[in-house]
């Protein structure tokens, strides 16, 4: 196991250089120089000019052979790529187009209110889900069954916006019991949270009851859940000891590729409770074609993507002795 | 401030409304010396709110009333329109008295206060973080910066062709290799520093207006110090020498602004016009300002939280949304009975602003094709927009100024400002054929992103498939949108424009050629016969011939329309009784050092 995971550590960087490289290709071979875009048709040569050399666009792609003979033998890596290389390793991506603020400062900005909101959204959602779908699953078939079927398509069908809408006029306004808008760092902004966790939770059960129930309803039918009622094993064994490790490899696909999209936010929920995470920062940065943003946060995603990958395998031979890892 | 480049209907009346006067206040922790009416003496906090987010602090480059609103509470300029005196009068600000102006009315002699000191700030590094002395200097810097075509500046309008030897500056910043090359020790023959609190203004021509955009946010003074330490950062650190610093600043989230601790002497207005006095508005006549110590400000771009924040009594001051219009006043337009009962108070008045959707009269396509642009202007319900989208706060729009501007033609010849359906579509006709083919999508941009900006946008498609056209929308937030026009980079935009200042002219130079973008003419329209009356109108005096001339332009322009017209807003704000000093004021920058709080009413009220 250890050298397993050595080894796919050893692996990632490579990865990594090809998600940079991939990157590079999008932003800087493909996309092309967006310098004059930036400066727009207002602008003079000169203001061109200047965008172009604070972007970087004013190096050669690959290799700066120009330079050798000025700046030493060294000078051959300032060119796009190594600097796109360099931003990468050191988390210096340059300037919002707009905001001109530290690329790199707006994300870790943006993370820690994102990740508090979306992390107990998704262990709640995960944990609610889980424990509802053990429960249906015992009951396949009966009324109550069908009846949280019925709910959970009721609120699959239910737009997010529009639960959030009632929640907040609901909960927040009419009853008082939470705020209704806001943010502050630290513990004394947890009171801005609960709602919107609570919001989120409700909102992703609807989709992952009816997906754990099916994934439930697959092992109870299985042989060794027989062999184990059999046996006369009471059902909290069978449930959490026998048929909870059985169903975990399709619970951890789906829930440990789901954790870097964690970082991304949560659009709707920080817009209407003022939560000031990453959310609508790519969103923005698409509209805005904010490249700098676009390029940091498809690195970042890929990077966690990537280290995601490598912590479901490990925890498939974790859960199931049949996974090996060798 | 400068004008305020406004999108959205709703949106836009928030902005004026929440941002531009963060008023209202409460108490909370903190420190300082409070001229407030706090609880037991405690800090006093203003709560507000603004539906966008805020684009930059850098007066140079300020040009939309979200950013100006606030900024106008941290940077302070020469003059100031006095607080409670109707019509609209000048006053001193940093300036110690009105400018001495010579026989020639070409060389304007202005004496500083000599007690100014810019914000302690940390980009003063030879005072250990303490702000220094405000000089005479600083305004010819900070004037400079406008002109450096390096800034790419969207006020250089203001002081293009007005002051001597500064557009020699401009021309000569071209020559500069980079921004760090500029040298802004060259001298410029119309800006004399005399010493340090003498500055001497020489005009190339009469400038009738100098003194009112003396009052105008972008021609604030900038420290230097600041601008090289936070280089492209400035705009997110402004230092300056107003009531207020920036104390944080989460984009997109929250501002907050405290006390300056080394403001000025200023009190607050002892004299105002009939009714001030009964209305309470003269009750701290006398008394040093600020009188608020802290201003929180949420970002708020959704109109449920904002409505039901400022239902709750989290915030002291608002607009009121779209949606929410008919709970908050009766048909006859009155507060309802229940927000009455609440405390709150309705203020209505007239805005200095009109509305459009713009042309960028450099898409080859707009531009050369006068029966689109005329159909697209025809296929507008004005008074369906202004029902949806504004609960009929305000007027169609059929000419350019607005109502309370000297100049307004109620009856203006416009006959492409109407809505018929009809015609739109013979117009488009016209158009295809002019074009040699079926027309092409028109990308419409929004600034916003919220439901208000979608609807608005859904209702132009429908309009335009009405008459055979097809329009795109594209949404984002009102920073970008404004750069997008800024760099010409929109075909058709949803803008407005609030008054700078008190005179046609303001509005008049929105279709002078060379103020395009990045200047104030973001439609980028030329027309050689418009310059000319431009140029006339700007130089002359306030008289009738002057009126007329301002007519004959404003015909020209309703005649090539590079714009869609919409309307003119009224205002509808609300506040608490707790806010105190509350006047409604068309130039809305700078004035959250006038507000004061009864505390104790507003703890007996929500219990905060």
């Amino acid at each position: 196991m250890f050298s397993y995971i050595v080894r796919r550590l050893l692996y990632t960087p490579l990865i990594v250089i090809g998600v940079l490289i991939v990157t590079f290709l999008l932003f800087r071979v493909v996309q092309g120089d967006v310098s004059a875009e930036y400066a727009g048709r207002s602008a003079s040569p000169e203001t061109v000019a200047e965008i172009r050399k604070e972007l970087g666009f004013d190096k050669p792609l690959f290799i700066n052979t120009e330079a050798v003979s000025e700046h030493g033998v060294l000078a051959v890596f300032d060119s796009q790529f190594f600097h796109h290389f360099k931003s990468a390793v050191t988390f210096d991506f340059g300037r919002a187009r707009v905001s001109k603020q530290k690329v790199s400062s707006m994300l870790a900005d943006g993370a820690i209110p994102s990740l508090t909101l979306t992390v107990p959204m998704f262990l709640g959602t995960l944990v609610t889900a889980v424990s509802i779908s053990l429960f249906i699953a015992l009951v396949r078939g009966s009324v109550l069954d069908t009846s949280v079927v019925v709910a959970c398509v009721c609120g699959m069908s239910l737009p997010f916006l529009a639960l959030i809408m009632f929640g907040q006029y609901f909960f927040a306004h009419k009853l008082q019991w939470f705020p209704i808008f806001g943010y502050e760092p630290g513990l004394a902004g947890a009171k801005y949270f609960v709602l919107p966790v609570l919001m989120g939770v409700f909102a992703g059960l609807g989709g992952d009851v009816r997906f754990y129930r099916t994934v439930m309803l697959d092992e109870i039918n299985a042989d060794y859940i027989r062999t184990a009622r059999a046996k006369g094993q009471n059902t909290p064994r069978i449930l959490y000891k026998h048929l909870l490790k059985n169903a975990m490899i399709p619970i951890i696909s789906k829930v440990v590729l789901a954790i870097p999209f964690l970082f991304l936010g949560s659009l709707l929920t920080e817009r209407f409770f003022g939560i000031p995470g990453l959310g609508y920062l790519m969103v923005e940065a698409i509209g805005q074609r904010d490249f700098q943003i676009i390029n940091a946060m498809t690195f970042v995603i890929s990077v966690l993507f990537v280290l995601g990958n490598l912590a479901t395998d490990v925890c498939y031979a974790l859960v199931d002795p049949r996974v090996t890892l060798n | 401030m400068r004008r305020g480049l406004l999108f959205a209907w709703p949106i836009a009346l928030l902005l004026a409304v929440c941002g531009l006067m963060p008023g209202c206040g409460e108490s909370s922790e903190g420190g300082g010396q409070s001229n407030g009416t706090g609880v037991d003496g405690e800090v006093t906090t203003t709560y507000g709110a603004i539906s966008s987010k805020v684009r930059g602090m850098d007066p140079m480059d300020i040009g939309d009333t979200t950013s100006s609103g606030i900024a106008s509470n941290i940077y302070d300029c020469l003059y100031q329109y006095h607080y409670l005196k109707r019509p609209y009068e000048l006053i001193p600000n940093l300036a110690a008295e009105m400018p001495t102006v010579s026989e020639d009315g070409l060389t304007y002699t202005i004496k500083l206060r000599d007690d100014v000191v810019f914000q302690d700030d940390e980009c003063f590094t030879e005072t250990d973080g303490k702000g220094r002395k405000l000089v005479a200097q600083d305004f010819i810097y900070s004037w400079k910066r406008i002109a450096d075509i390096k800034n790419v500046s969207k006020n250089w309008w203001i002081l293009d062709g007005k002051i001597k030897g500064l557009d020699e500056f401009r021309e000569y910043t071209k020559t500069a290799a980079s921004k760090a090359d500029v040298d802004y020790n060259r001298p410029v023959e119309g800006l004399e520093a005399v010493d340090d609190t003498t500055l001497r203004i020489t005009l190339v021509k009469p400038w009738p207006q100098v003194t009112q955009y003396l009052a105008h946010l972008p021609t604030a003074a900038v420290p230097h110090e600041a601008v090289s330490h936070y280089g492209d950062e400035f705009l997110n650190h402004p230092v300056g020498t107003g009531p207020y610093t920036l104390k944080s600043w989460r984009h997109g989230s929250k501002i907050i602004l405290e006390r300056n601790p080394t403001y000025r002497e200023e009190f607050y207005p002892s004299e105002g016009q009939a009714g001030d006095e009964e209305a309470g508005l003269l009750a701290d006549a006398g008394k040093p300002m600020p009188l608020i110590d802290r201003i929180d400000i949420s970002i708020i771009e959704e109109s449920q939280p904002l409505w039901l924040k400022l239902m709750a009594g989290d915030l002291d001051i608002g607009g009121i949304p779209k949606d929410n219009f008919d709970t908050a006043i009766s048909p006859t337009r009155e507060l309802t009975p229940d927000l009455v009962k609440k405390g709150v108070v309705l203020e209505m008045y007239e805005d200095a602003a009109t509305y459009w959707y713009g042309f960028n009269m450099e898409d080859p396509l707009l531009s050369n094709n006068k029966p689109l642009r005329q159909a697209m202007n025809l296929g507008i319900d004005r008074k369906d927009f202004l029902e949806k989208f504004l609960n009929n706060r305000g007027i169609p729009a059929r000419g350019v100024l607005p109502p309370m501007i000297a100049g307004y033609d109620k009856g203006i010849n416009s006959p492409y400002t109407q809505y018929d359906v009809e015609l739109a579509k013979k117009k488009v006709k016209e158009a295809e054929a002019l074009h040699g083919g079926p027309l092409p999508t028109i990308v419409l941009t929004m600034g916003g992103t919220d439901s208000t900006a979608r609807q608005t946008g859904q209702w132009f498609i429908r309009s335009y498939e009405n008459i055979g056209l097809t329009v795109e929308v594209e949404y984002m937030d009102w920073p970008s949108a404004q750069e997008k026009v800024k760099t010409k980079s929109a075909q058709m935009y949803a803008m407005g424009w609030v008054a700078d200042i008190p005179d046609a002219e303001n509005f008049m130079q929105l279709f002078y050629g060379p103020n395009e973008s990045p200047g104030a003419n973001s439609m980028n329209y030329k027309n050689p016969q418009v310059d000319a009356i431009y140029e006339k109108i700007a130089v002359m005096e306030h008289s009738p011939e002057r009126i007329e001339l301002i007519r004959q332009m404003q015909q020209m322009v309703v005649d090539d329309l590079p714009c869609v017209l919409t309307v003119h807003r009224v205002a509808f704000i609300l506040h608490y009784d707790w806010l105190k000093n509350y006047k409604p004021h068309v130039f809305q920058y700078g004035l959250a050092k006038y507000r004061n709080l009864d505390a104790e009413l507003r703890q007996q009220r929500v219990g905060r």
